[in-house]
């Protein structure tokens, strides 16, 4: 019974899982392939400070990996494998290398800077992705022929559910903290321009918006606003299950981190991107 | 039928390969939850178990806070701001607290040092004698490296040095952002 609930939730198809392997594994694979690696392993290994899982590896690999020809290594290592797993070419084995390897590369570079949250929930992704049958179809494996074995629908329909579940978790896990650690103070008139001005005021963030300056002068609306911000991130999870707020839940996602891009400086791409897990990618192929 | 007697009759009725991908997902499940709710229960990021904690303090204008601007000097005499994302955009929104963490001596501060900041503390005497950044010069001997490797031999363009210049928001009110602290400067 709950089977059947699960199916009829979310796309129930080796095609739509197949299509979530192509676009979680795709994104690391263009940000790798846009990314200079030579410029990271040019960084000193000496103002690293390896983070969680991180410090179980040696001083002497890091210094190691630090030098030119360490980072193209794990460069190449990593376009292969992602370039396998985005295809679905031995899509068994190439899932569970490109995780450790993508898993590694955020965990290095979270030593360098701080844990930043936007590529995580497509880290989890690809653990989902890796212990699932994604590659059963939309997959260079099923085109091969390799792919025998009859699945009931659960099988496709449940990782994504689980998908679903995990980018709800990140919103309304998010909302509970700030209720938790900061309470009613998180509706105080200077949260946000307080917050955004700090944010824009130097030049080592991704980009370099001005437009926190203009929130002091509207700072007595800017509790609303904040106020509703926390009330759609705590009614998040709806868009698993109703499909008719789920657009205007995602809509309201994609102003939210467009809105902290210009008045904080600070985006969440890959989080964004993920939202594509919400896409019925069977009514799409109808 | 209640929900549970039509779930254990459903359980009953699936063969062998259905149970075993039930319990396959719930390991899965498992496996995945359990150290985000630990994670959020304590509100504690421990890679790669994430808390959902950004910006969870809010901001506070009676705070006041430092920031950093990243400027270079170029052979003929001009003083440029230089964008960090071009030089390392791998670290991609972590290039400020990179530096934030340098100032800081953080790298210092770990239960395992790495060899070469072993020595420099040896050097000094303890961490407390560090002065504050200790490996900025480092770092920016890196990114200027980074700059000068893509600007031709020839160009004008090219850094003779590059500095760090730290500023302070005294806060309270809108206003005197800019408050001069202190420059970290390298030749190079």
């Amino acid at each position: 019974m709950a089977q059947g609930i699960i199916n009829r939730v979310v796309p129930a198809s080796p095609f739509a899982l197949g299509v979530a392997r192509f676009f979680v594994h795709g994104t690391f694979l263009l940000t790798t392939l846009i990314t200079s690696f030579s410029a990271l392993g040019s960084l000193p290994p000496t103002i690293l400070r390896p983070t969680g899982a991180m410090k179980f590896l040696p001083w002497s690999f890091y210094d190691l990996l630090q030098t030119h020809s360490g980072m193209l290594t794990l460069k190449t290592v990593m376009l292969v494998s992602l370039l396998l797993s985005t295809a679905g070419f031995l899509t068994v084995m190439s899932t569970k290398t490109s995780l450790l390897l993508v898993l590694f590369y955020q965990g290095l570079l979270r030593s360098f800077g701080h844990f930043n949250h936007d590529e995580m929930i497509a880290v989890y992704f690809l653990v989902v992705l890796a212990f699932t049958p994604c590659g059963d179809a939309f997959s260079i494996d099923r085109r091969l022929g390799r792919i025998k074995k009859q699945r009931p629908a659960f099988a496709y329909a449940y990782p994504i559910l689980l998908m679903q579940l995990l980018l709800a978790w990140v919103y309304f896990s998010s909302a509970l903290i700030k209720l938790r650690v900061a309470g009613w103070k998180y509706l105080t008139p200077d949260n946000l321009p307080a917050l955004a001005i700090f944010h824009s005021l130097d030049n080592l963030h991704d980009t370099a918006f001005r437009a926190a300056f203009w929130l002091p002068q509207v700072r007595q609306y800017l509790p609303i606003f904040v106020a509703l911000v926390l009330v759609w991130e705590l009614l998040f999870p709806l868009a698993v299950f109703f499909r008719r707020m789920r657009w205007w839940i995602l809509g309201i996602g994609v102003i939210f981190h467009l809105s902290t891009l210009f008045l904080m400086n600070i985006f969440f791409p890959h989080q964004l991107l993920m939202y594509l897990i919400f896409v019925d990618w069977d009514r799409r192929k109808k | 039928m209640s929900i549970i007697s039509k779930l254990t009759n459903s359980w009953a009725q699936a063969d062998g390969d259905e149970k075993r991908l039930v319990v396959k997902y719930a390991i899965l499940t498992a496996f995945l939850f359990l150290p985000l709710f630990w994670a959020f229960l304590g509100v504690r990021n421990l890679y790669p178990i994430a808390a959902w904690n950004v910006m969870m303090a809010g901001g506070d204008l009676e705070r006041g806070r430092s920031y950093c601007m990243l400027r270079g000097e170029t052979i003929s005499g001009e003083t440029i701001d230089v964008a960090a994302i071009e030089l390392t955009g791998a670290l991609f929104s972590r290039n400020w607290t990179m530096v934030n963490a340098a100032i800081d001596n953080q790298s210092f501060k770990l239960k395992s040092l790495h060899p070469q900041n072993e020595e420099l503390l040896r050097q000094f005497g303890g961490i407390e004698n560090l002065p504050p950044g200790a490996r900025i010069p480092d770092l920016l001997q890196a990114w200027g490296d980074i700059y000068n490797k893509r600007e031709p031999e020839s160009s004008p363009k090219r850094l003779k040095a590059i500095r760090l210049d730290m500023y302070r928001w005294e806060s309270g009110r809108y206003s005197d952002y800019d408050k001069f602290i202190e420059t970290w400067r390298k030749e190079l």
